[in-house]
Formats: structure tokens, sequence, C-alpha cells
């Protein structure tokens, strides 16, 4: 309501700007609304519906037959997942979640570290050292981090020897394990800055006088700073689950155990099967399975596809709607001075 | 509750980072000062001057680099201020914004595992110590609190643990006048029923002299001159004392001294007692002169400074008023009765026994009149 004065509202040019501002803010939410309409409508729409040209706005026959043959798919075609649904379900969580217990401490410790006890140029030089990580695209780092899952801490196909020796060096290897993707993914520079620029605000005399108070410097963090800083960790929390959730490149690159798979590898393949059967273009079709064939059969095409891309959506979204409530609540406690 | 005595204590200061001139500076240069059980004493000086640096140093939220700190007899130079036992006031109040006022004065006995009967017990007492009212606001959060009831709250966190020193960092300042006030005469109060040894830096002059029972005077990271109210200003160890301390501020006029003749401000040859000017040294001197050390008259006399009078400052409540200009461009400030009819010029000659007498060249007191015996 601030974009334009209250007063003046009546005036004919601020009332047509006005009215420009909503419609293209309409059209915003608008844009962002329609793919989840096709989604949710194409996901309740029989296979056959699903495919016809021109498509349909709202399916003549709603039916949810394509989330039942979904929540069975292992059972009706294992060759194309091997694992029940709701396994791959459970790998994206404990990956989420285990990334978001190891990152979210470690980041905010260190953010609280190089802004409020780090002090000269050894602060400056840790912050430098964090964002600089930042920098290079995440692309670059891709193969070295790899090889790293494979022989930590050589960042190399092959361990190279121990010299004067024909032995290896002993290396760690996290490769295809839920590690590789957790472990990477603890420090997060991104959510430091965050940190940092939100703990900087936090005046120094109020830690000053928790020392003063006799707490030792992790029980302020824990009593005085961590429950200020509520805002902070809402925002934080969400953006490592969506980023966690719906990462695909990396867990593709560390994961080849279908059995550790998370979500977004499952649908891939599904989606790959599901081309390959010709069922989501008839031009690309080299040949169906059998168990493909028995799912066309029963009714699954894009429809399916559509649960899927819901299913994966729906967990970010329910995160979202628990993470605005703490930072709502947190507003209150921005009033420091 | 203890004495606290400082040792030629030095703090470095690491300028900020890529700063042309990379050197360390003293923030803190060889203080040495002692604090006696019970007494208050409240450091004044400019900004950046080092007050407040001084009061880290001695709760421990910095440690000094050089020197000792000693509460009684006891080093506690290396010691953490969580162990320090002392009791803090901060300009901002630092109070934990998440919990209410009871539990920001709660919190110390939580980290140091006191039992929830002594809690309950000295929250109670504390209470009462801090008079009317203060019960309602214990039970309210703090970002509902105006700036003098979360002061207040600041201030009785930092004694409810019954603290060895109390230490306040400008406690008022972010206050409005009327309250500031209001508050002084309250945070005064509260001192002396407790008898507390504290420390009360601020930079007003004037609340400086009503805390104190001796005031500090900083510049620089030095401790210029410590010494009760009285001591200050009429036995002032330096210029910078001098000038600082006194409302108006204290005149100051060149001179030249020559055969028991000062030739002040350039113009007026005013003729020195025997007794004052055989103890100062021939040549360039700068003579000071309090507003209440002037004989002020309306028709010029000889030996006597003519003042440019820019305006003439009433006070009734003190019942005296200010004449505020400038002697051959120096600013000079002389006390007159509140009655004294306006004028263009005036005609000063001080009063030789309140003079005071400072080096040209050099910030030292030639000559201070001294504290005057008054009962």
């Amino acid at each position: 309501m601030s974009l334009f004065p209250t007063v003046g509202r009546k005036q004919l040019g601020v009332r047509i700007s006005w009215w420009l501002v909503v419609a293209f803010l309409a059209f915003g939410v608008f844009m962002h609304l329609v793919p989840f309409y096709i989604m949710i409508t194409t996901s309740i729409k029989p296979a056959t519906e699903a495919m016809a040209m021109p498509p349909t706005l709202w399916p003549r026959q709603p039916t949810f037959a394509a989330w039942g043959l979904v929540l069975k798919l292992s059972d009706i075609a294992k060759s194309v997942l091997s694992q029940p649904l709701s396994k791959y379900f459970l790998n994206s969580m404990i990956m989420t979640f285990g990334t978001m217990i190891l990152s979210i401490p470690v980041t905010s410790l260190a953010a609280y570290a190089v802004s409020k006890l780090i002090k000269g140029r050894a602060a400056k030089n840790l912050f430098i050292f964090f964002i600089g990580t930042l920098m290079l695209p995440g692309i670059v780092s891709l193969i070295p981090s790899f090889l790293l899952t494979r022989n930590f801490p050589f960042p190399l196909p092959v361990a190279p020897n121990i010299p004067g020796t024909d032995v290896a060096f002993p290396t760690l290897r996290i490769w295809n394990t839920y590690w590789a993707v957790i472990i990477p993914a603890g420090f997060s520079a991104g959510n430091f800055l965050l940190f940092k620029g939100y703990f900087d605000g936090i005046p120094d005399s109020i830690i000053n006088a928790a020392r003063v108070d006799g707490g030792s410097e992790f029980n302020i963090f824990r009593r005085i700073i961590l429950p200020m800083s509520i805002p902070v960790y809402a925002v934080v929390a969400y953006f490592t689950f969506g980023a966690t959730w719906d990462s695909y490149l990396w867990p593709l690159v560390v994961i080849q155990d279908s059995a550790i798979a998370p979500l977004t590898l499952a649908i891939r393949r599904i989606s790959d099967a599901f081309g390959a059967a010709g069922t989501t273009n008839p031009l690309t079709a080299v040949g169906a399975s059998a168990g493909i064939s028995e799912l066309v059969s029963q009714g699954l095409s894009w429809n399916g596809l559509m649960v899927l891309g819901l299913l994966q959506a729906i967990p970010t979204f329910i995160f979202f709607i628990i993470a605005r409530e703490y930072l709502l609540k947190g507003v209150k406690i921005q009033g420091l001075k | 509750m203890s004495s606290v005595t400082l040792e030629n204590v030095v703090k470095y200061y690491y300028p900020a980072v890529g700063a042309a001139d990379s050197k360390p500076v003293k923030g803190l240069n060889n203080i040495n000062m002692r604090i006696a059980e019970g007494e208050t004493v409240s450091v004044v000086g400019p900004s950046g001057c080092g007050k407040s640096t001084l009061l880290k140093v001695i709760a421990g939220l910095e440690f000094a680099d050089e020197g000792r700190v000693l509460y009684n007899d006891f080093d506690v130079t290396k010691i953490t201020p969580q162990d320090r036992g002392v009791g803090m006031v901060f300009q901002d109040y630092a109070l934990y914004p998440t919990k209410e006022g009871k539990n920001n004065m709660s919190y110390y006995f939580e980290v140091h595992h006191r039992s929830a009967e002594e809690k309950e017990q000295r929250l109670r007492e504390t209470s009462e110590l801090m008079g009317i009212g203060f019960d309602m606001l214990m039970g309210r959060q703090v970002d509902t609190l105006s700036g003098g009831e979360k002061q207040r709250v600041g201030i009785a966190r930092a004694i409810v643990r019954e603290p060895n020193v109390f230490l306040m960092d400008e406690p008022i300042s972010n206050l409005d006048a009327k309250l500031r006030e209001r508050t002084r005469t309250e945070i005064r109060r509260l001192l002396k029923k407790f008898g507390i040894t504290t420390l009360y830096v601020t930079h007003d002059q004037q609340e400086a002299i009503f805390m104190g029972d001796r005031i500090a005077v900083m510049r620089a990271g030095s401790l210029e001159q410590i010494g009760t109210f009285d001591e200050l200003y009429y036995a002032p160890a330096n210029l910078f004392v001098a000038t600082l301390i006194g409302t108006p501020p204290i005149s100051i006029l060149p001179g030249e001294l020559a055969h028991g003749t000062l030739r002040a401000a350039g113009q007026t040859e005013l003729a020195l007692p025997e007794q004052l000017s055989g103890g100062l040294p021939q040549g360039s001197l700068r003579l000071g002169v309090r507003p209440e050390g002037w004989l002020v008259a309306r028709e010029p006399e000889p030996g006597s400074l003519a003042m440019n009078v820019t305006r003439i400052e009433r006070l009734f409540t003190e019942r005296a008023a200010f004449a505020h200009g400038d002697v051959n461009g120096a600013p000079v400030n002389a006390l007159v009765p509140l009655d004294f009819p306006d004028a263009k010029m005036l005609y000063l000659r001080p009063d030789w026994e309140r003079a005071y007498i400072f080096a040209a060249d050099a910030e030292t007191a030639l000559h201070v009149p001294g504290v005057p015996e008054l009962f």
C-alpha cells in the first residue's frame, strides 16, 4: 500500500497508475499460477484427454485414476521404478533434512563468529574467503567435487600412491551414499551472507550485557541470539529445504544406486521411460517395456507426470507455509532500538 | 563489593583494515586510578577519548594490553567478564528483546545455576528497591517499554546480582531532557542506597558533577585529572581540564608578562600583585578567568579590559546573568547580577585571587587559585 500515497488517491492520474500497477501485479500472479493450474487439471484428466490437442481447460471426466496408478507404480512396472515411490520420497527427506541439520548450524555459527566474535583483519579475510566461494559458478566445481566424493581428500580419479611404496593413500569414499549429497552442502556461502547481515544488525551491547551476566559464548548464542534470529533462520531453512529438495544435477552425479536416489531422479527416470514408450510424444517412441505398456493401457500418460510434479512441489509448499509463520513471528522482534 | 584499582593500564587500538596508517594507537595510555569501595566516580571527556574503553577494560569485555586491573587486592586483569561479577548498564539499554522484563533480570541466575527461591527473592528485593510501579515493568515485553522504563529494567538487571562493581556507560543520554533530569536523580538515589562502587561514564559535565563523588577527566586515552569537582574547578591540572569543567567556560586571554605587568589580549596593561608575579616566568602566558572571577564595571577604568557584549543571558532560576562577548577577539563570559542593564561594552578587571595562569605554548597550569576553604 505504500507504493502510492493515500492522499491524492482521487486524482485521475494517480488512480490510473494505481490500476496499472494492480493490473501488472495481477498479470504476474496469473503467470505464476497458470502452470499450477495446468498441472492440477492435467493430473485429474484421463490419459487420452491429457494428450488431446487442443488441450481442454477443465477435464471433461475428472478422475483420480492417475494418482492411484502413480502411487502403485513400482508394483505395476518394476523395470521403470525398482523401489516404491515412498522410498524415493523418504530418500529425498533424508537428504533434505540431513542437509538442513548439518548446514544451518554450521553456517549460522560461522556467520556469528565472523560477525561478532572475530575482530579486525581476520574477520575481514574470513568474510572475503567465504564470499569468494560464491564467485565461482557451481558448474565449474562440479567435476572436482565429484572426484572429491570418490577419493577424499584427493580431487583425482585415483588416489596417488604413498611415495616410495605401491600402496595408495587411504581415501574416504562418500560417493553413492546419502552423505555425498549432505556433506558438500554443509556450508552455504549464500546463507552465510544472510546470517551475517542479520547478526551484524544485533548491537554488540546486548552480547556484552549477556557476557557480564555470566553467559558463556555458546549460552549467549543459544539463549539470547537464537531467539532474536528466528526470522533469518526461517528464511534460510526455507531456502535450504527448497534447494536440496529440488536438486537434480548433483544427486545425478553422485547417486548411482536407485535405492538411495531422491525423488527428482526417480521422476526423471519415469519421464524418460514414458518418452521411450511414446506416451508423451509418439514420434520419439523407441520401444516400450512390458511394464510401461501395461501402465499406458491402464490410462497413464502426461497426467501421471503431472501427479509426480505435484508430489514433488507439495512439500516445498507446506514448508513455505511453516517458514512464513515464523517469519511473521520474527517481525515483532525487529524493534531492537 | 570491592574497590577498583587500575595500574598503568594500556590498551592498543588497531586502525580499521585498509587505513593508511596501520600502526596501533594507544586507546588507553597508562591509566592509574583507584576507586574506593562504595565510591562513585564519573568519567567525563570528549567523544572518542577512551571513556567507554576504560569501562570495558574494568568489566573485562576488553583486556588490558599492559598493566593490571585489581578488584580489592585481587588481580582480575585476565579474568573474563563472566567471572568478574560486575553489573553494567548500557547507553542503548541492551535488554534481551525476546525476554520480558523479569526474564531479562533472571538470566544471571539461570546461567549461574542459582535456585529458583533465591532468584525470586532477589527479584522481589530489587523490585522494591527500584521503587513504585517497577513490578509492573517486570511482566512486560521489552519492546513495549519506553526508553526510561527500559533503562530502569537495565539498571535493575545490573543490580539484581549484587555486583562487585557497577558500571554505567552513558545510561541516560538516549532519554529526552525532562526524563533525563528525573532519571538522573533516581540513579543517584539508588547509588546512595546501595553504596556500590560505581564508574559512571558520561560526556555531559553537568551529569558527571551530579553523579560522581569524584570526577575523572579523560582526553585521547589519557587520564588528565581525577578529583572532586572543587579540585577540578579551582585547581585544574592543565588548560584542558580548566576549559572542560565549568559552564560557561573559563575565558582564556593571551598575554605578555614583563616586570610585574601583564599585557593581556594585546591591549591593556594589568598590574599583577607581587606574590603572583613573583612565581611566574617572564614572557608569553595565558590568563584564565572564570565568569565569576571578573570585576565588572560599566564605565572604563584604568587597567580594565574592554569587552564587546554580544548577549546578556539571564538565568532567573540562578538569580544571575551571564554576559557573553569578546575581548579583542578572545571569547569572554562574565557573571553579572540578574538586574544588570543591557550594555554594548563592559569593562572587566580580573580578580587576581581567582585568576588562573597557563603557559603559552604548553597547557601546564602555572598558577591556580586552589580550592577555597568555605567552611
